[in-house]
């Protein structure tokens, strides 16, 4: 039984990490229907600017929002540059164009920093407290508390401003919006930059248990794309449910089904994905999609 | 000819071309809108009415001359325009469906920093359609055709514009609906000095509200003149106005 709690509390701090890249997904797709293949690298490549700060010097407390900044500024800078030129193109000129970034990233950031996996610090000690016979990790708690002030944060961020108020408007409705005077183009370069910054934290949080090299974030992209899909790719709240269920779920599979172990948790991603895709096509709280063609 | 002396007008269109995609719909308009005037354009289905309404906040590619507050709107926007006060109630009233009431009035009034005043606004709007702020907290999309209608006006208003271009606010519409709805953008034209231009199908009630009438025929205006006379004349009525 304590074996069982410990699993799941386990499997929500994994969740957490999920749920931030899986929301970063959420808000590209929101701004342009389209996912982005490149924002798991994009938050590997912030997490290698965390690094370096931390290398430096620099406190993990503060080089931890610096990150996010840089991050967030990142976002901005490859919407202007690299998808504004194909905003208007076909849905798979733009797949091709963040599948492109991804690799492109992930090639730099090899060339920049190597492929020689690297620890990364964490602020939160690896020593287990007793929660009710569990034995938990601070780290784990402290991925899940970050996770989730910084998940609060983008609710607020949405929900209570006005600025959240116009990037959800020219997220649905560009052409109305712009009626409206709302700057749709800078609103979804905005978007980016809140995806870019959100998905740092989830880079941010995975290195001190993954290592950090350039293709750290490519299994986590996929439980993150598993997230979205079962939340409904378009819900941010369906992104977090989801990150906490997948990470939750993958988790007790590796641990109690004996076939999965180690080894076949990335395949019970894929199986939710697919699930997901043929039982519930719009997730958990997605609504039945109405495209405007 | 308007004489060289005069003010310019609040809104000024000269040989205006426009094209919806690869077709050239408008061939060379002209027209003007003064301070709070009710101008409307009257004319069959793809005359050009809408394309014409929108050329003025940049959604086509057009060629010419518009000017706002004697200001070319050239290369400008839909952002530019709509911000230097032109609030567009579009075709299909542009209501943001997936936020709630209180969320598309928001956006009318999210560009302006006269605090007190939006909040006076914000009643006055609740005073003419109290409707919405029974619903202020629902999602648009539960709305009707009619209520949606109020809250494209509504968030107009909250946009505190010199000029509003209204598409059809009658469409779709039961004719008990239409009337109020036209009642209360006569009130909005006289107690704000909002200039209205207006494009309708239902001429004779826009015929009634409005002082000058431009009928469209394939992207040209066949008829200009005072809406009272042009209500008056049976030949046009009966040739361009169909009742």
């Amino acid at each position: 039984m304590q074996g069982l709690l410990q699993q799941i509390i386990s499997g929500v701090a994994t969740g957490g990490i999920f749920a931030s890249l899986a929301l970063a997904l959420v808000l590209i797709y929101n701004a342009m229907g389209l996912v982005n293949f490149a924002q798991g690298e994009m938050a590997m490549l912030a997490t290698f600017v965390a690094f370096t700060l931390i290398d430096h010097g620099m406190s993990y407390w503060i080089a931890f929002p610096v990150a996010l900044v840089i991050a967030f500024a990142g976002g901005i800078a490859i919407q202007r540059i690299v998808i504004r030129p194909v905003e208007r193109a076909p849905i798979l000129t733009m797949v091709i164009v963040t599948l492109g970034l991804a690799t492109l990233v992930n090639g730099l950031a090899g060339f920049i920093f190597g492929y020689v996996p690297r620890s990364f610090p964490s602020p939160f000690s690896v020593q287990t407290v007793d929660i009710l016979g569990a034995f938990v990790s601070y780290r784990d708690l402290g991925v899940i508390a970050v996770s989730t002030v910084v998940l609060l944060a983008i609710y607020l961020l949405l929900q209570r401003t006005t600025v959240g108020l116009t990037l959800r408007a020219a997220a649905h409705h560009p052409e109305a919006s712009r009626l409206l005077g709302v700057r749709v183009s800078w609103m979804l370069a905005l978007g980016w930059g809140l995806a870019s910054a959100v998905g740092a934290v989830s880079g941010i949080m995975a290195a001190p248990i993954l290592l950090l090299e350039p293709n750290m974030m490519q299994t986590i992209i996929i439980y993150a794309f598993a997230a979205a899909v079962l939340g409904g790719i378009e819900s941010p709240l369906g992104a977090v449910v989801g990150g906490v269920i997948v990470g939750v779920t993958v988790n007790l599979a590796g641990t109690y089904l004996p076939f999965v172990g180690g080894d076949l948790q990335l395949a019970v991603a894929l199986a939710i994905i697919v699930g997901v895709l043929i039982l519930k096509p719009n997730g958990l709280f997605g609504r039945p999609s109405v495209r405007r063609v | 000819m308007p004489e060289p002396e005069a003010a310019p007008a609040l809104l000024e269109v000269a040989g205006l071309h426009a094209w919806y995609g690869e077709s050239h719909v408008l061939h060379g308009m002209d027209f003007t809108v003064e301070e709070g005037e009710v101008v409307t354009l009257l004319g069959r289905n793809g005359a050009g009415k809408t394309t014409t309404l929108r050329a003025i906040t940049g959604g086509v590619r057009w060629t010419g001359d518009i000017r706002f507050g004697g200001r070319s709107l050239r290369r400008m926007s839909t952002e530019d325009v709509v911000r230097g006060g032109i609030a567009h109630v579009p075709e299909g009233r542009g209501i943001l469906t997936e936020l709630t009431v209180d969320e598309n009035l928001k956006l009318g009034s999210h560009l302006r920093r006269d605090g007190a005043e939006v909040k006076k606004d914000y009643d006055r709007v609740f005073e003419y359609f109290p409707v919405l702020k029974e619903r202020r907290r629902l999602s648009a999309s539960t709305l009707s055709g009619g209520e949606q209608q109020m809250l494209a006006l509504a968030r107009a208003l909250l946009m505190k514009p010199r000029l509003m271009l209204l598409d059809e606010p009658s469409l779709g519409l039961a004719p008990i609906v239409v009337r109020a709805i036209f009642e209360i953008i006569k009130t909005i034209n006289q107690t704000d000095h909002v200039a209205v231009l207006l494009v309708e199908q239902n001429a004779r009630l826009a015929l009634e509200i409005s002082t000058q009438a431009y009928v469209l025929e394939v992207g040209r205006i066949a008829i200009r003149g005072a809406s009272a006379e042009l209500k008056g004349n049976e030949s046009v009525r009966r040739s361009y106005l169909g009742y």
